[in-house]
């Protein structure tokens, strides 16, 4: 016989009682895990989202331009590779990295024949290497831009549906596009618009426009690139491919920095820290509820064998074994409770899975969102020691009282 | 002390507060228990029999006095020190048996053995041999529930001897028995003494206990009103 499974056999005295302590335990594990899940699948989304919705997993750019912090659609050309070939070649050498796409930023004016004009942020790539690192945008109308490099007068252009709102343009009208060159010299270019597209963020979609490498390099008069842009087999690989870009480029005049996604997204930052805060907040009532709960239940639990406790110290058990008797029984509570969520937890998380629960676009996004709930193993061996600790914070009160209790008194308790 | 009596009290005083007054439980008792004897501590509700158990068992402390328990004064002793000597050198038997509910009778007799540290092997011999000499050797399976009065209360016997303590207290033993059982539980109680050297101070108000007892001591408001040895007139 040892002090643990008397603490267990203890738990059967009051079935009704076990039973509801430990749905309350299994509910709040299960309440943390789907949480966890949905946290996670968040922030997988969202990083997912913006690694191939065009940051890539890393961007080689000057250190200058690094330096300068100017954000990712300001990059001048003027400041950008002009052998950009040769370093997509060693960069797209590596092993574990999907494409290194050059890409062309062009900030300007985008007019039409009837005269609307609007600003423009364009971005213009090579559309094999972008369709290659999963560079998705959504095809609303019209076709995409070619693979080819589009000849002189023939440049098509895909245009966000807010600036295609804003100028009044459909797929096969035409417009003319303005922009100032490295050397300061207004350049124009005409186009067709080949389609509409939604970035996914909302803001973003009215100005947005993409067009070909080739087509920005004329506008732009450059053979250049603002950067490249590095996207990798796994992103949990980022850091290290970093450390090997960085190696591999050591001595490029001018000096190139690597920068991680991260680095260029403060929005992802601020958004896993306001979920990290909402998850924090839920975390800290699910452990003020169960602890309230669970401390009743151990309490009463205890003050309804007070006799029984003066008994075992009349018998010769310390007062510490006492105290520990009790300690035990919270934490079976909560070890089992746990499992049990945990059980629930992941029985729920296939459920909630199977059922494809479209939620509404999340803010600033233009989409719905499959509802997922991602398994977090770390999650599920967490709640099980957040539950002990909690568990062992509810037996407190219940242990002093054990540990005050007078033999004597309690021998004669009724 | 190897001939020291078990308990040797001088002089016992014990007060309780109730609210604004203050009722002496126990008013200057003497009493000596040799090794071995039978006692027992007879008196109506309220003469200070279950407190003077209470101190000879080292579960409270007196206010004024002296007691000695094998050849130790308690007063040395502390929490720690009072601890061990219940768990090594007394047993208890109480009136409403109080056994764990959770263990069988073999478990509930075991549990003096694994305070003491005896390995699982030894522990469950010793439980079954005690509940074979209470007459119990077919129920060591059983749980409390599924046992009669009198049964538990073998039970919480075998419970109070399997470590062979140097005496047993037993606290209105017979209280929650009919007649006819308190008869055999007092007579296993006499046999068990005789077979084991055990003392035994056992408090009652049950008159057929107390002419069974070899030695009978009377309380009256606290106090030693008579010391009765030989055979009940």
């Amino acid at each position: 016989m040892r002090l643990a499974l008397l603490a267990l056999r203890n738990l059967t005295r009051n079935r009704r009682r076990t039973a509801i302590s430990l749905a309350v335990i299994a509910t709040g594990t299960a309440a943390l895990l789907l949480t966890a899940g949905f946290v996670a699948f968040s922030f997988e989304g969202l990083s997912e989202a913006m690694i191939h919705g065009g940051l890539g997993h890393l961007e080689v750019v000057r250190q200058s331009t690094a330096d300068s912090h100017t954000a990712t659609l300001e990059r001048s050309v003027a400041e950008g590779l002009d052998d950009w070939e040769a370093l997509q070649a060693r960069i797209e050498a590596l092993p574990g990295v999907r494409a290194a796409a050059p890409t062309l930023y062009a900030a300007g004016m985008a007019s039409t024949a009837s005269g609307k004009s609007a600003a423009f942020l364009g971005v213009a790539g090579d559309p094999v290497r972008e369709r290659r690192m999963g560079f998705t945008l959504k095809l609303r109308e019209g076709e995409a831009l070619a693979d080819a490099p589009p000849r002189e007068g023939e440049d098509r252009v895909l245009l966000a549906k807010g600036l295609a709102e804003s100028l009044g343009l459909r797929p096969g009208d035409r417009m003319t596009l303005l922009a100032v060159d490295p050397d300061g010299m207004l350049n124009a270019l005409d186009a067709v618009v080949a389609g509409l597209v939604t970035t996914g963020v909302q803001e973003l979609d009215t100005r947005y426009l993409k067009l070909h490498l080739a087509s920005a390099q004329r506008l732009l008069g450059s053979s250049g690139a603002s950067n490249l842009l590095v996207t990798l087999d796994r992103t949990d690989r980022t850091e290290v491919a970093r450390a090997e870009l960085l190696r591999l480029l050591a001595g490029h005049q001018p000096p190139l920095a690597v920068v991680p996604w991260t680095a260029r997204a403060p929005f992802y930052g601020q958004v896993r820290a306001l979920y990290k805060g909402i998850f924090a907040f839920l975390g800290s009532i699910v452990f003020a509820l169960v602890v309230l709960a669970t401390s009743n239940t151990l309490l009463m639990a205890v003050m309804e064998r007070v006799r029984e406790f003066g008994t075992l110290r009349a018998l010769g058990t310390s007062i510490s074994q006492v105290a520990g008797l009790v300690g035990l029984e919270a934490l079976w509570l909560g070890l089992l409770g746990a499992l049990l969520g945990d059980a629930l937890g992941a029985v729920l998380i296939v459920v909630l899975n199977a059922l494809a629960i479209t939620m509404p676009p999340p803010p600033g996004a233009v989409d719905p969102i499959d509802l997922q709930v991602l398994f977090v193993p770390e999650a599920f061996a967490g709640t099980i020691v957040l539950m002990l600790v909690v568990l062992t914070l509810a037996s407190a009160a219940p242990i002093v009282r054990v540990a005050r209790l007078r033999i004597v008194e309690a021998l004669t308790h009724t | 002390m190897e001939n020291a009596p078990v308990f040797r009290a001088r002089g016992l005083v014990k007060r309780y507060s109730m609210g604004d007054a203050v009722v002496d439980a126990l008013r200057g008792v003497d009493l000596e228990v040799g090794a071995g004897e039978v006692v027992a501590v007879a008196g109506p509700s309220g003469s200070g029999k279950s407190t003077l158990l209470h101190l000879l068992g080292t579960l409270d402390e007196p206010d004024a006095g002296s007691l000695e328990v094998a050849g130790t004064a308690v007063a040395a002793m502390d929490e720690r020190a009072r601890t061990l000597f219940r768990r090594l050198r007394l047993g208890f038997v109480f009136q409403t048996f109080n056994l764990l509910p959770v263990l069988s009778a073999e478990e509930n007799v075991e549990l003096p053995l694994w305070l003491a540290g005896v390995g699982g092997r030894e522990r469950r011999a010793r439980a079954r041999e005690a509940l074979a000499e209470v007459g119990l050797g077919g129920r060591v399976g059983h749980r409390p529930d599924q046992l009669s009065g009198g049964e538990r209360q073998r039970v919480a016997i075998a419970r109070a001897l399997v470590h062979r303590p140097l005496a047993v207290l037993a606290d209105e033993p017979t209280g929650n028995l009919d007649s006819e059982t308190a008869v055999a539980v007092m007579d296993l109680l006499t046999a068990l003494n005789r077979s084991s050297g055990t003392a035994f101070v056992v408090c009652t108000h049950d008159p057929a206990l107390i002419a069974r007892a070899p030695r009978r001591v009377f309380l009256r408001d606290g106090r030693v009103v008579a010391d009765e040895r030989g055979a009940a007139a």
